[in-house]
């Protein structure tokens, strides 16, 4: 009686493994790309909450203008609402084009790739990137994993490695539902091999055409006691001209 | 293939100890915060800040300078805004401006001094087609990509007043915009744009308007009629050149600037400008004959040959930026209308031993107040290095320091900056600057010798 039930359930599983790898790693990361975006242009608030200790310290709040360039990366626009500080500053991220602008001193200075990541308006970009044009993936297991809510997740483990010199990160390991491609977990490296960055995706809600994560909580490896929760809202479809995409332009962003 | 895929089902089966642990990490309470779309009405930037200065100054100067002299002591607070407003689906208005209430060592209370409003921009701003716009009013026209010196920034030139601070790359917010009409066309991937700027009134004498009051200050910006033509262009992967011809007095100047990343972590730049003109001394004089401060027939202490000849500008540079968010600037700047070592030379044999009342002494030092009033290096090669900090040591602090060396004697202006967000409305702001270098040299010879800024800024 056993050795035939667990002949059934070898079986099962046999299926199960099997259709799992039908699945290329590249085409896992390209399905849950876009349960994180939308394919067409979009605007969307984002507020990002940062926790020290475990209690809030700060906040800031962003405008997102956010389109898919042809060859899958996402080309972003900020402009900062919050802090009072930092209100109406804007930041082009787009590809190896990154540019900062102060409307208090008019002045539009090039960043670099890394130097984007000082800001927290990176976030944004980081929460918008496309992995699947960046990195090539590797499935590294099938694991059962909690997600943010304590919640057991039958996840792909997948292995990427920087693929483009747009990457951001090195290294990620990331973690995907099964059946869902909902992102759970991605765990980001340095160059190094230094582990920087937890995210955890949760909240899923209906955003942009569908079901979408509008919550992510990043935690910095680094010091584990800071942290930041990313939450986006007012999401909606909206046209977004190339010709925003270029320092001239930075200076006449008009948020309406 | 099915092996491995059985293998790693059979690991598969209960949690993934390790990787649960990191929840552990995550905050347990949820934000109060909610995203906002969007500001409905106005974006503006509101605080306000007090601000205490103490100097200390440099006894024993090989050319003592005239008065007025270092304060040794300066309180500060100030009302800063900066709103833009729609007035219209397609035109809005900007403002811009700093009311200071301020007593200083030897300006004396009450007097006009101790009131003054800059009224940095005033402007309105229609868009009629799509992605073309026209401004009208006192407009901050910036141009350039370094940091510390911007050849290409045609409009810098005696817009600065009662900085704060010594670092170039932040003198930029306490500038005052110029009145003008400006049109321009964003394209897909291009834009260009011209600036007409009238003569509103006579060039104004250069002087520390201590008791300026509430003037606008049009004699700085407006003494001369300017026309600004500037074009960039996107050339593919963030390519992004702009060339510019500016007029002024007669004369055409020409520039452009480029900054392109290299790799992850930097960014190289570079600007140039170029015009004919008078070397700065020489220049300095005629604009003080034309002004009064120097009486026409009043003899010249030195000159740098007094010809009219095509000099250059240049700034080029490179930022870096580590894991560790410190980004690193280092540039070279080079001023062909700048004092060569001859030219220093002249400078301090003409001066040493004058007293600081004579004539010569007050001329001599006066070619130094036309190159800062113009935001222009008097020394013809500088280098420059800046260091930038974010979240150093701590989240929210943020320290920056730079050094501006002559590359000819090696004297500095150095200043050092700590500043930290204690929450998101409140900032406190600790800042130390100062010159080093010989009795002979440029920065050496300058009557500050050091100051200490303390802050505390309140946003709304």
């Amino acid at each position: 009686m056993f050795k035939r039930a667990a002949v059934i359930l070898g079986l099962l599983a046999a299926v199960l493994a099997s259709s799992a790898f039908a699945q290329s790693a590249q085409e896992i990361v390209a399905a849950t790309d876009k349960v994180r975006n939308a394919a067409q242009p979009f605007r969307s608030a984002l507020t990002l909450t940062e926790y020290v200790a475990g209690q809030e310290r700060a906040h800031s709040g962003f405008v997102l203008f956010s389109k898919e360039d042809g060859g899958g990366h996402f080309r972003n626009l900020l402009q900062y609402v919050e802090p009072p500080r930092d209100a109406g500053k804007r930041v082009l991220l787009d590809g190896r084009s990154f540019w900062f602008f102060d409307p208090a001193s008019q002045a539009s200075v090039r960043i670099s790739a890394q130097q984007r990541l000082t800001g927290q308006a990176a976030i944004g970009d980081v929460l918008t990137v496309n992995l699947a044009a960046d990195y090539s993936a590797a499935i590294a297991g099938i694991e059962t994993i909690d997600d943010a809510g304590r919640q057991k997740r039958t996840c792909w483990h997948l292995e990427l490695k920087a693929a483009t010199d747009t990457a951001v990160y090195n290294r990620v390991e990331y973690w995907v539902e099964q059946g869902t491609f909902r992102p759970v977990k991605g765990k980001f490296y340095s160059d190094s091999g230094r582990l920087l960055k937890i995210i955890y995706f949760r909240n899923f809600t209906e955003r942009l055409g569908a079901v979408r994560p509008a919550e992510a909580v990043i935690i910095d490896a680094v010091d584990s006691s800071l942290a930041t929760i990313a939450t986006f809202g007012d999401s909606r479809f909206q046209d977004v001209p190339d010709a925003w995409f270029q320092r001239d332009f930075l200076p006449r962003l008009q948020i309406r | 293939m099915r092996l491995g895929a059985w293998i790693l089902l059979a690991l598969a089966a209960p949690a993934w100890a390790g990787e649960d642990d990191d929840l552990g990490l995550l905050p347990q309470s949820s934000p109060t915060a909610v995203p906002r779309s969007a500001p409905t009405a106005a974006t503006s930037r509101l605080f306000v800040e007090n601000a205490a200065t103490f100097s200390s100054v440099r006894g024993g100067l090989l050319v003592p300078a005239p008065p007025p002299f270092t304060p040794r002591w300066e309180e500060r607070l100030l009302a800063d805004a900066r709103i833009e407003w729609p007035v219209a689906t397609n035109a809005h208005m900007t403002y811009s401006g700093r009311l200071n209430l301020m007593v200083q060592d030897g300006l004396g209370f009450p007097n006009r001094g101790n009131v003054t409003n800059d009224l940095r921009e005033l402007y309105a701003s229609v868009e009629p087609r799509d992605r073309t716009y026209v401004d009208a009013g006192r407009i901050n026209l910036k141009s350039g990509v370094a940091l510390g010196f911007n050849p290409t920034d045609f409009f810098k030139a005696r817009a600065v007043i009662d900085p704060l601070t010594s670092d170039p790359s932040a003198l930029r917010e306490d500038r005052l915009g110029s009145a003008m009409v400006r049109a321009q066309r964003v394209g897909e991937a291009s834009s260009i744009m011209v600036a007409y700027a009238p003569k509103v009134t006579d060039p104004a004498a250069i002087a520390s308007d201590p008791d300026r009051g509430f003037n606008p200050l049009w004699g700085r910006t407006n003494g001369t009629e300017r026309w600004l033509v500037k074009a960039s262009a996107q050339l593919g992967d963030g390519v992004n050149p702009e060339v510019l011809a500016f007029h002024e007095n007669g004369r055409w100047k020409f520039g452009a600037n480029i900054a392109e990343s290299v790799g992850q972590k930097s960014v190289v730049y570079l600007e140039w400008s170029g015009g004919k003109r008078l070397g700065i001394a020489d220049e300095a004089f005629a604009f003080g004959r034309a002004t009064g401060t120097i009486p026409s027939g009043a003899p010249i202490p030195i000159t740098q040959g007094g010809d009219e000849r095509f000099r250059n500008q240049v700034a080029v540079g490179a930022s870096y930026t580590n894991e560790s968010k410190v980004t690193f600037n280092l540039e070279y700047h080079y001023n062909g209308a700048g004092f060569s070592r001859s030219d220093w030379g002249r400078w301090f044999s003409a001066g040493e031993g004058e007293p600081n009342s004579s004539p010569v002494a007050r001329e001599l030092w006066y070619v130094r107040a036309y190159a800062s009033d113009r935001q222009e290096p008097i020394q013809r090669h500088t280098v420059f290095l800046r260091a930038d900090w974010v979240d150093a040591f701590v989240p929210k602090l943020d320290l920056t320091g730079f050094v501006l060396a002559d590359a000819r004697d090696g004297s500095t202006l150095w200043q050092a900056e700590a500043n930290y967000a204690k929450t998101d409305l409140w900032s406190f702001g600790v800042l130390a600057g100062g010159t080093t270098g010989g009795r002979r040299s440029n920065f050496g010879s300058l009557p500050r010798g050091g100051s200490v800024v303390v802050k505390a800024t309140r946003y709304f």
